[in-house]
């Protein structure tokens, strides 16, 4: 939202942070580790503004509301029913403003026997059928190595943000949304949940999941639900290249005969390709083993990007599985399309920022700024949006309403209160 | 309808005219169930993931695809042969009446027919069009073909997924299952889609939208791109948890019924109080082992122990039950997930209580199916399925006939010539 322009207020408490503030493995080496250092903080908080402020003070509570009664929308992901509990609830807030847009994004949401039940990524996706989705047959599963549902979880709070605003903006009507995160994993999990329901198929039988393919070796040829049954369809190794080639891998995927064909064709024709047994998908699909391994001894003789680049060029689908590296520093396609920014960080000095994955109207969506240190424009969001004097701010740092009173303060906090001292 | 929820959806009054496949039909079904008015534009015959299936019966029909049902509901749908000229004719006239148009053919395909944003918005000056394209309208790979399998290798998700090699020495890296690279470009387009119609809300004016599915996906792999920025380092798989530069405790595990939890974070991440809190609940079942020992009521001690802790718990889980330990769990906070299937889904109280589990009216069939529903309750305007995935041209007479005023006589020419 803050990278579609909205003017957005984190509102943080330095007793209890951010936990990505606190992820101490994307410091850089050379910068001081502390709240306002690190990496994965910073690309998931570009633009928005910092405001510190202890909402369990009767003056902090008291400027939220205010800050209520000037904002549009209000989002959180609390347990459910947390800020009901602070006064904070969606009823309380409609006295301040009507038509507010309030997004809660509990794990289990705010209704239900349990509601109370909290989630982060890995739970949420256990608990959807999304990990169970992710693996290679007759093994545990492998899930998702990241937190799948924490970035999309972040991105139906948005969906459901701008979706009430535009229902606000026609109708003059603010609501309540109710987003609950491991339901989003459901969702999205909408194929195997019709089976299931429709045809009763279970999704613990054999060959499922089905690692890269469609259909595992051996397995009955049912729907695995990741698009059109087809083979080859599987990841290849290809020439080491470093790092003992652990990320020197080729994904191929043939939906068709004619594109089988044109692999065969590619690779030179080896006699074994060339086998009748190959001719038609079904007998692919019976002969996955030997066919993949054969497909293997040739893209091992040959660089990932080399050989994606060969394939297309051939009409076969092919793609390198890329690192984090390879998308900072090889992939041609995001350079093209400007998927980085370098903005100045105050920590972390010119740092490369993802944007948007689209542009509008021609023009690369970036970031707009660097992320807030904590508390960083406290002063400035009480001062100027909200009109409170510098007398009643010093006021409130004094009582620990904008900073805990136990916590150092950073430079630039004692340099915002040095500044209304002034005044 | 499928609830008795009278109220419309917060899109009611968006007409949308929908032409994507397999990239961003989920989008246009979020829409939809939001209350959008979604007109799936069809090539005659039907679009293409109608024949993915799985299918109803198992038996391969482009009427019952359960694929193409889960990512149509709540739409209308028409055909038309965009490459004929009475065709373009009426997508123009049917664009004229439209908010929005989403599509994912490949980059240039429309303004090649003459249906380009330029020429579609020079009469309708508010409309916007998004395109959904695998590397976007412009670029090295623009061209390049693709499948679900190609976007998670190249966008990242597969760099992250798998195992640790102590669990199995030569896995690959893993795409997970269930078509994710189509979600997750839904999804953003969906948000670029909210933002365009918001600007249109207070300035009047549409936009054209460009959308690729490979930076979506690359966009989607959580700390990979900060830790590599921030230290050099590529991350390494690990199984059912974060990948990380560095080795991490397991945080999943098996339990005595066959099942697995997934414990969110390793025991590096708890505190003394909560290592009690732990401690007296295992205590309960006799396997506490040393949890409760007075040293881990020194911050210092828990703070280095987080692979013992990962261990008593392994032991602990394996020797319960799935749901008893999931549960239990989560009655005391601690963020735990039972690895569900849709075994486990179906029927869940929970879920029950939200109202999830949706019926849907299959009217030609005279059956009536359960689909999932909606991930969030709008108190004002819900989300919502209206009804089932259209039939293959189900709405022509309706929308070409009634809407677009077309005679009788000339829907007659049109089908018999094959433009719808």
């Amino acid at each position: 939202l803050a990278t579609l322009g909205a003017e957005v207020i984190k509102v943080e408490w330095p007793e209890n942070m951010d936990m990505l503030r606190q992820n101490r493995f994307t410091v850089p080496p050379g910068v001081e580790p502390g709240p306002n250092s690190t990496g994965q903080f910073a690309d998931t908080n570009a633009g928005k503004l910092g405001l510190s402020i202890n909402v369990r003070h009767p003056k902090g509570l008291e400027a939220i509301k205010s800050l209520v009664s000037v904002s549009d929308v209000v989002i959180e992901n609390f347990s459910s029913r947390i800020m009901t509990r602070w006064g904070l609830g969606y009823e309380e807030l409609t006295k301040l403003r009507p038509d507010v847009v309030y997004v809660s994004m509990a794990g289990f949401g705010q209704t239900g026997r349990q509601h109370y039940f909290g989630t982060m990524g890995p739970a949420a996706q256990a608990l959807s059928g999304l990990t169970h989705q992710s693996g290679l047959p007759g093994q545990q599963p492998a899930g998702w190595g990241w937190s799948y549902l924490d970035d999309t979880g972040g991105m139906y709070g948005a969906m459901c943000t701008l979706t009430a605003l535009r229902h606000r903006n026609q109708t003059g009507q603010g609501q309540h949304v109710d987003l609950s995160q491991m339901i989003t994993g459901i969702t999205l999990t909408g194929a195997a949940f019709l089976d299931k329901s429709i045809n009763s198929r279970e999704s613990r039988r054999e060959g499922y999941p089905p690692g890269n393919r469609t259909v595992w070796p051996g397995a009955p040829v049912v729907h695995n639900y990741r698009g059109p049954i087809a083979a080859p369809h599987n990841a290849f190794r290809t020439q080491q290249t470093h790092d003992g080639g652990y990320n020197d891998w080729c994904v191929i995927a043939c939906l068709s005969d004619e594109e089988w064909t044109s692999l065969v064709n590619l690779m030179g024709g080896p006699d074994w390709a060339k086998a009748s047994k190959y001719v038609t998908l079904e007998g692919r699909l019976e002969h996955q083993n030997e066919m993949d391994r054969g497909i293997e001894q040739w893209t091992k003789t040959i660089g990932k990007y080399d050989l994606a680049d060969k394939c297309q060029a051939a009409g076969v689908r092919a793609m390198p599985v890329q690192s984090s590296e390879d998308r900072i520093e090889n992939d041609p396609q995001l350079r093209h399309r400007g998927m980085f920014t370098k903005v100045k960080h105050p920590m972390l000095g010119d740092w490369k920022f993802q944007g948007a994955p689209f542009r509008l109207d021609g023009a690369k969506v970036a970031v707009k700024g660097p992320p807030p240190m904590i508390g960083e424009h406290t002063t400035k969001i009480m001062g100027d949006l909200l009109g409170v004097s510098s007398d009643e701010l010093l006021q409130g740092y004094e009582d620990g309403v904008y900073w805990p009173e136990t916590t150092p303060k950073f430079p630039y906090v004692q340099q915002a209160i040095d500044e209304e001292a002034k005044r | 309808m499928t609830s008795g929820n009278k109220l419309a959806g917060p899109l009611t009054g968006l007409r949308v005219l929908e032409l994507t496949s397999e990239h961003a039909q989920f989008c246009g079904k979020l829409m939809a169930d939001l209350g959008a008015d979604v007109i799936k534009v069809e090539p005659p015959g039907g679009q293409e993931t109608r024949n993915v299936g799985p299918f109803l019966e198992d038996e391969a029909h482009p009427e019952r695809s359960l694929y193409f049902w889960h990512y149509n509901t709540s739409k209308r749908g028409v055909t038309l042969d965009l490459n004929s000229p009475n065709g373009q004719d009426i997508f123009r006239k049917l664009s004229a009446t439209a908010g929005l148009v989403l599509e994912s053919f490949p980059a240039g395909y429309l303004s090649d027919l003459g249906l380009g944003y330029e020429t579609l918005a020079k009469d309708n000056t508010g409309l916007i069009m998004c395109s959904v394209t695998p590397f976007g309208q412009d670029g090295p790979w623009r061209d390049y073909q693709t499948s679900d399998l190609l976007h998670l290798a190249a966008g990242g998700q597969m760099a992250s997924s798998g195992y640790d090699v102590e669990d199995i020495p030569d896995a690959p890296p893993i795409a997970p299952g269930g078509g994710n690279a189509w979600h997750i470009v839904s999804h953003y387009s969906y948000i670029a889609i909210m933002g365009a119609l918001y600007h249109r809300d207070f300035t009047g004016e549409g936009q054209y939208i460009d959308v690729s599915v490979h930076e979506a996906c690359s966009l989607t792999t959580e700390g990979a791109i900060a830790i590599y920025l921030s230290t050099g380092e590529v991350v390494r798989r690990h199984t059912g948890r974060h990948a990380s530069a560095d080795m991490s405790p397991g945080i999943q595990h098996a339990t005595n019924d066959g099942g697995y939890i997934n414990t969110t974070r390793s025991g590096s991440n708890l505190t003394p109080a909560r290592i009690k809190v732990l401690g007296e609940w295992m205590d309960g079942y006799g396997l506490a082992q040393d949890l409760l020992d007075d040293k881990y009521q020194d911050p210092a001690v828990v703070e280095v122990s987080g692979q013992h802790f990962a261990d008593v718990l392994k032991n602990f889980f394996a020797n319960m039950p799935l749901v008893e330990a999931y549960e239990g769990g989560q009655e005391l906070n601690f963020p735990w997930g039972a690895i569900r299937t849709m075994e486990e889904i179906m029927g869940d109280p929970h879920l029950q209580d939200r109202d999830f589990f949706v019926p849907v009216k299959h009217p030609e069939l005279g059956r009536e199916f359960i689909y999932p529903g909606p991930a969030a309750i709008y108190n004002a305007s819900p989300w919502s399925i209206s009804r089932r995935a259209p039939l293959i041209g189900e709405h022509n007479q309706e929308i070409f006939g009634g809407e677009l005023g077309l005679p009788q006589a000339d829907l007659e020419e049109l089908k018999s010539s094959g433009v719808i």
